[in-house]
């Protein structure tokens, strides 16, 4: 009887065991930021370093990006219960995701030095994390040896003009195509989200959301659908046809950097890659001409936002900290001298050294910016629902006609 | 507390490591996916999943990228399951012969096998994107130089078979040169005798001896075959497009794929669950029907 007691004793005990790794001691208070740039994760460890000597707050940065996609370990990391206190959404996708755990930010300081916050409602959510732009970037001495003014690209017609021109000098430039862009299976953030954003915003005034509103509603605007395609036709056309369908990102920028077409569909995200391959040629963005009519702005927004969890024990702690980043000088040295970003704030004096970021910021300045509503769509939308039809397109499976009906189809299939 | 009662206690104690992981890891959690597949379920916490019924299931049958990437994916599995075979069986004869370095081809053949599928894919998407077009310009054979394997739905397809056959005939070779030297000699010797050639000693005694291999080999094949992901993922993603039914839908993207895309890119958790819920049904019917079928083959010496 003693015996088979200690054997149930053995038993409850290795149940207790396995109970007890559930628990967990208590943290002490420091502010938890969740982030998703993997390339930025040292710079803003050492700035949050930096923080905590300054104010005696303890900021641990928590990164996962990159390949591993951080819209799911981001769930994970709530359903685990180890609850960051800052955390990254990038518009209204994970805004809707996320919403019961957000909260609106409340009279702060940075509020009043940005045009690029997120709002829902009235409401800032989001805190603009740097500022990104894409425009057609053009290479500036094979553009003037081309006698082409890019101040003159502003319609689609100047474009096709210019294209014509440049083809017929393809020899003379030395480069294989006039565009280097992509629509590949590895490339559908380029055609699905970057230059679909030109159907839902170009030409209108920034933060106009009425094509966006129209397809979330399943809605088309078919006049400015059948205007886009002939924006996308004229990329198709004059784009190298191996980089056009099978391309990856170094192909496609690769294309642009050693000289080999004039134009590139990116933004000023390629810069670390140009200036780590020893690239250094004038470059400039000129506007996308997706719709009819005259366009003098480029695309210009925040990728992500910093959000803060409604739910966390530390929001005055975390608040003090992005305050701190936007209005202190050692937080706009870490944004744009050491994180390499544009910064989303007027009130930031650096500006960035490399040449398409430092482009960016000009138009910026200029407040030329047509806006990002690309990560407003519903999820998946973009890459997933739409991009497939563009690379169809581009390989010459369906034609434009079809290529128009097959997106209104999709956007219909929205409602 | 008799003897009985007590071997009883032992018993179950000693079982119940293994008996509590395999209900928390697998049990529970097949029950919670299949409640999960009937809800509105999206994982964001603290968010309640609402009861669809068998709404998820409806959207899933009326979806053409499903019945699309469904069939591919037998496709891929029928032409792979062949390919990995017939690959790892000529293998396996010509590393059981008596040939000089025959170690050294085995080992040879084996090593692809070690190397993971992400990156296997990305080596083969560099051979097919760029190695192929530079011999054709070094050949001068413009045909070459100019295809764009990875832009056709088919040329992809056998592409993937290409990549996922040379990773996996070198394992499932050595479970055939298992097989293989364990047929006994001297039946084969005393055919021999009998007059038999090369291909009735192959179809008459090689074939019914290693039987048991074939279901295990063919087993594994199939189910690796049919669950394929990370190859796809880093040789296509998914790609090229193709067109069915008048919509454009992804070439290969194959179920596992499919379903992870449903569930992550487009947010939909309780979707993809469904998917996988009839995934893991079609899986288990088909990889049991084959290993039913392939024991009734196996002969006892």
């Amino acid at each position: 009887m003693k015996r088979s007691l200690a054997l149930l004793m053995v038993l409850v005990l290795m149940i207790a065991m396995l109970a007890g790794c559930a628990q967990s001691s208590k943290e002490d208070q420091t502010v938890v930021i969740y982030q998703n740039k993997v390339e930025i994760h040292e710079q803003l460890s050492a700035f949050a370093a930096l923080y905590e000597a300054e104010t005696g707050v303890k900021v641990t940065v928590k990164t996962s990006g990159g390949d591993s996609p951080y819209a799911e370990n981001l769930k994970a990391e709530f359903q685990s219960d180890r609850q960051p206190d800052i955390y990254v959404i990038e518009g209204m996708g994970g805004y809707n995701t996320w919403e019961s755990k957000l909260t609106p930010f409340e009279d702060q300081e940075w509020m009043d030095l940005t045009t690029l916050e997120f709002v829902v409602d009235g409401k800032t959510f989001g805190f603009p994390v740097a500022v990104e732009a894409w425009g057609m970037a053009y290479n500036a001495d094979l553009l003037s040896q081309a006698g082409i003014d890019p101040a003159t690209l502003t319609s689609q017609e100047a474009y096709r003009a210019a294209f014509e021109k440049i083809d017929a000098m393809k020899a003379d430039l030395g480069i294989k195509s006039v565009v280097a862009m992509a629509a590949g299976p590895d490339m559908r953030w380029v055609t699905g989200l970057h230059n679909f954003n030109g159907y839902l915003s170009a030409g209108l005034p920034y933060a106009d959301t009425s094509v966006l509103d129209k397809l979330n509603n399943g809605e088309a605007d078919m006049q400015r659908l059948t205007e886009y395609a002939d924006w996308v036709e004229l990329l198709f056309e004059y784009a190298d046809r191996s980089v056009l369908l099978t391309g990856n990102y170094d192909a496609q920028v690769g294309q642009f950097g050693t000289g080999q077409s004039v134009f590139i569909h990116q933004g000023n995200w390629i810069d670390p890659w140009l200036v780590s391959n020893g690239i250094d040629f004038p470059m400039g963005f000129a506007p996308h001409a997706s719709v009819k009519g005259e366009h003098n702005a480029i695309f210009i927004g925040a990728p992500s936002f910093y959000v803060i969890n409604k739910d966390s024990e530390n929001k005055e702690a975390a608040n003090a900290f992005l305050n701190f980043m936007a209005t202190n000088e050692a937080g706009h040295n870490y944004m744009v001298n050491e994180a390499k970003m544009v910064p989303a704030f007027t009130n930031v004096e650096l500006k960035p050294d490399t040449p398409l970021s430092a482009n960016a910021a000009e138009w910026l300045a200029k407040d030329a910016k047509y806006t990002w509503l690309q990560n407003d769509m519903p999820d998946g939308f973009g890459m997933g629902t739409i991009a497939p039809i563009y690379e169809s397109y581009a390989k010459g499976d369906i034609d434009k006609a079809e290529f128009i009906n097959q997106l209104a189809i999709k956007i219909e299939e929205l409602k | 507390m008799n003897r009985h009662v007590k071997d009883k206690l032992v018993f179950w104690l000693f079982l119940a490591p293994a008996l509590i992981s395999f209900l928390v890891v697998v049990i529970i959690p097949f029950f919670m996916g299949l409640f999960y597949s009937m809800t509105d379920w999206t994982a964001v916490a603290g968010l309640k999943a609402n009861w669809v019924g068998l709404e998820n299931y409806k959207a899933m049958f009326s979806s053409v990228a499903f019945k699309y990437s469904f069939m591919r994916t037998f496709l891929f599995t029928l032409l792979s399951v062949l390919s990995i075979n017939f690959v790892a069986l000529t293998f396996a004869f010509l590393v059981t012969r008596e040939i000089r370095f025959k170690n050294f081809y085995r080992a040879g053949f084996f090593i692809p096998n070690l190397i993971g599928g992400l990156v296997l894919g990305y080596i083969w998407q560099f051979i097919f994107k760029s190695v192929v077009p530079a011999i054709g310009s070094l050949l001068g054979i413009n045909f070459l130089e100019e295809l764009l394997l990875l832009a056709d739905p088919n040329l992809t397809l056998f592409g993937l078979i290409l990549a996922f056959t040379w990773q996996y005939a070198g394992y499932i070779m050595m479970i055939y040169v298992a097989a293989l030297l364990n047929v006994p000699q001297e039946l084969l010797e005393a055919s021999e005798i009998d007059g038999a050639n090369f291909w009735q000693k192959l179809w008459n005694i090689t074939v019914p001896m290693i039987a048991q291999a074939f279901t295990i080999t063919s087993f594994l094949t199939l189910v690796n075959s049919f669950k394929q992901y990370d190859i796809i993922v880093a040789l296509t993603s998914g790609g090229p497009t193709a067109i069915y039914q008048g919509q454009t839908v992804n070439s290969t993207e194959l179920l596992a794929v499919h379903i992870y895309n449903v569930a992550f890119k487009y947010n939909n958790m309780a979707e993809g669950q469904a998917r996988a819920i009839v995934f893991f049904l079609v899986l288990s019917v088909v990889s049991i029907g084959q290993v039913y079928y392939s024991k009734k083959r196996e002969v006892e010496m």
